[in-house]
């Protein structure tokens, strides 16, 4: 199914000598086997009225992170699904609460409003605090350790000044956004770091205006002076849409991984406009044609393809990494890592 | 016996080649580091095997973060059925239920008619149940939605008062069997020719509306395929069905991270199919209230021919497109006339 990876992994084998190596990520689910575990999840989710939801997330998210494999070691899932159930509860009571409030108490209702909002950034960091510590790689687990107030600028205040300034400041959140999220994530007590530019980012929302103007303007031209064009303009308009959405997710996807490092080690990705394209149209068509039961094998295909396009150039052994200290998260905070993460 | 595998320590991440040695009693006696020649003792220590998932390597955990993977499923499953008490054997079934063919089948098949069921039966019944189950004041608070419309889409109406004090008196009769949901009238303009129930009772006529109909007849059938909608709760109703079909696809694609049309469009369409099938019921309590009252069936068509020409015109004659009819709130004026007929029989 997938030759580039494998031939990477020869080459990795061989290159194991030099210290210097290039590894290339590699998916080896398969869609028709995760096909059954994800109608067996739905199955046995309907059945219990939705309390199995819990051990469903963890089967799908152990399927995708123990067939994700670098260096011929694979990652792990660590969450236990009661944690997650738990969340699950305190998050669908607090909504009916909420919902009683608003009905009897409507200012009252209306504080607890803005206290969510203000709790939102601690709920964030918990949530990447618990994803990160569930996720393992050679039996290492990752951390996330946010500030409550960088966490706070990343979400509202950036954003705020992006919209303000007209987008001026756009690309400026977001990469607000991804150094936040990266710097204060480590493999076991190694950081990792980023090192992208606000020229990066404005560059590429800049193609994508130019590619759009430069293809967009001269068919409203010739719709506006052949009406009979109007209906291939409209068909024209969809396909630019989408290859420009297509142009931005790769384009960002390539530049944060050029510009993520972990210690002296690099990553690349290649992620090419075409082939993505392919993969989402191809994905797309079968799954409306299957009325939605290609959906887990179009997400092994598209996983099996970002991992065929990831690379990690490391400088010396993967071996030395040591595992962070053990975080003593009490129960409830684990649980607050859940509420808003019912995807 | 012995199992060859990697064994990891949990403080670093340097791997070792390693083969786990498992007694004649079915113990887990000690991990072998084969490069090392070290052996580390196992004996006494509490160990865990987690399930069986697809492909994936088999892993079992000792204590203080200890990891032993290998991919040799058969070993592992045979260690796994001598620990009957081990919480992984709990988990082998469902292994066993992903990879037998026959029950996938059988599981794909139960699933589709089970969310058919559930979307078609399940949900409009509970939701039913539900809307007329609230009290009055919930859907009245939750829904007294006409300040936001005020504020939104509505403009004072710019009916001559005299016209709004006539059609009050001509309903007003009507309205006096159904004080328990509190019918007001209300009159504005914007929004075309449209008229529309809000769950707190509030019925409003839009001036475009009251323009194109012609007789009174005409008003009051359209007055009581609106008592239809609130008698039946409908709105209501489908505010609980969107909710409840909006979990309903979080739960199945929830874990798999998808663009929004390929789970927006059916949500977007079971919306409108279920709307359709209100408008059905509302249609036919108007039929059967103008039958109570003597006013000829005849008014109800008249009405709709009325809307449909209005909507003509404003599309400059141009007819429905294939693609509005498919997205539209209401069924096609055709159907609604049919209904007429078969009611007549």
């Amino acid at each position: 199914m997938n030759p580039p990876s494998e031939i990477s992994a020869e080459q990795n084998s061989n290159n194991t000598t030099s210290g210097n190596r290039s590894l290339g990520f590699e998916f080896r689910g398969d869609g028709m086997e995760y096909f059954k575990i994800w109608i067996v999840n739905i199955l046995l989710t309907i059945v219990t009225l939705g309390i199995y939801s819990a051990w469903a997330k963890v089967r799908n998210n152990r399927y995708f992170y123990s067939n994700l494999y670098l260096d011929n070691d694979n990652f792990r899932y660590l969450a236990d699904p009661i944690t997650i159930l738990k969340g699950r509860l305190i998050a669908v009571a607090a909504l009916i609460g909420y919902y009683i409030m608003s009905l009897f108490f409507p200012i009252v209702a209306g504080g607890l409003a803005i206290a969510l909002m203000l709790a939102i950034p601690y709920f964030i960091n918990q949530s990447m605090g618990f994803n990160h510590r569930m996720s393992s790689y050679k039996n290492i687990q990752f951390r996330f350790k946010g500030s409550y107030g960088q966490a706070f600028m990343v979400i509202y205040v950036w954003p705020i000044l992006g919209i303000l300034t007209l987008g001026i400041l756009y690309p400026l959140a977001l990469l607000k956004g991804n150094e936040y999220f990266v710097r204060n994530s480590a493999y076991g007590t190694s950081k990792f770091d980023f090192n992208a530019t606000y020229k990066d980012y404005g560059m590429i929302f800049l193609t994508a205006i130019g590619i759009s103007l430069a293809v967009g303007l001269p068919i409203a031209l010739i719709a506006y002076f052949v009406p009979a064009f109007s209906v291939i303009s409209s068909l024209l308009y969809i396909v630019i849409y989408f290859a420009v959405i297509i142009y931005v997710v790769v384009s960002f996807t390539n530049i944060f991984y050029a510009s993520l490092s972990l210690i002296e080690h690099k990553f690349e990705a290649n992620l090419t406009i075409a082939a993505t394209a392919k993969v989402i149209l191809t994905n797309l068509f079968l799954t409306m044609i299957t009325l939605g039961l290609y959906l887990p094998a179009a997400k092994v295909r598209m996983t099996k393809y970002i991992c065929s396009c990831l690379t990690m150039h490391t400088s010396g052994s993967l071996d030395n990494f040591s595992a962070a200290e053990k975080e003593n998260i009490s129960a409830l905070g684990e649980e607050f890592g859940q509420v808003f993460d019912f995807a | 016996m012995l199992i060859e595998g990697i064994y990891l320590d949990g403080k670093t991440s340097k791997r070792h080649t390693a083969r786990l040695e498992v007694n004649n009693d079915h113990k887990i006696t000690a991990v072998h580091l084969t490069e090392q020649q070290i052996i580390l003792s196992f004996e006494h220590q509490s160990y865990a095997v987690e399930s069986r998932l697809g492909n994936t390597p088999r892993e079992i955990t000792f204590d203080d973060e200890q990891l032993f993977v290998c991919d040799n499923h058969d070993e592992i499953d045979k260690l796994t059925t001598w620990q009957t008490s081990r919480s992984s054997n709990q988990h082998s079934w469902l292994y066993h239920l992903e990879n037998n063919s026959k029950l996938i089948c059988i599981s794909t098949i139960a699933t589709i008619v089970l969310l058919y069921g559930i979307v078609v039966y399940g949900i409009p019944s509970t939701a039913k149940l539900m809307a007329h189950n609230v009290p009055y004041f919930t859907s009245a608070k939750l829904f007294s939605s006409l300040d936001l419309l005020d504020e939104t889409v509505f403009e004072p109406s710019t009916l001559p008062v005299k016209r709004q004090q006539e059609i009050r008196a001509l309903m007003t009769p009507y309205l006096s069997n159904y004080k328990g949901l509190q019918p007001t009238l209300e009159f504005r303009s914007g929004m075309k020719a449209n008229a529309l129930a809000l769950p707190n009772g509030v019925i409003v006529f839009t001036d475009d509306f009251v323009n194109l109909i012609q007789t009174d007849d005409e008003l009051i059938a359209v007055l009581f395929h609106e008592l239809g909608h609130l008698t039946q709760k409908h709105m209501t109703q489908r505010m609980i069905q969107d909710a409840m079909l909006t979990i309903m696809v979080v739960f199945i694609t929830g874990d798999v991270e998808t663009f929004d049309l390929v789970t927006g469009l059916p949500t977007l369409l079971l919306d409108l199919t279920y709307s359709r099938e209100f408008e059905i019921q509302a249609d036919t309590y108007a039929l059967t209230l103008l039958n109570q009252h003597d006013i000829p069936l005849q008014s109800f068509v008249d009405a709709m021919r009325n809307l449909e020409d209005y909507y003509l015109k404003e599309n400059d004659g141009k007819a429905h497109s294939a693609m509005h009819d498919f997205f539209s709130i209401h069924p096609k004026t055709s159907e609604r006339i049919q209904l007429v007929e078969k009611f007549q029989q």
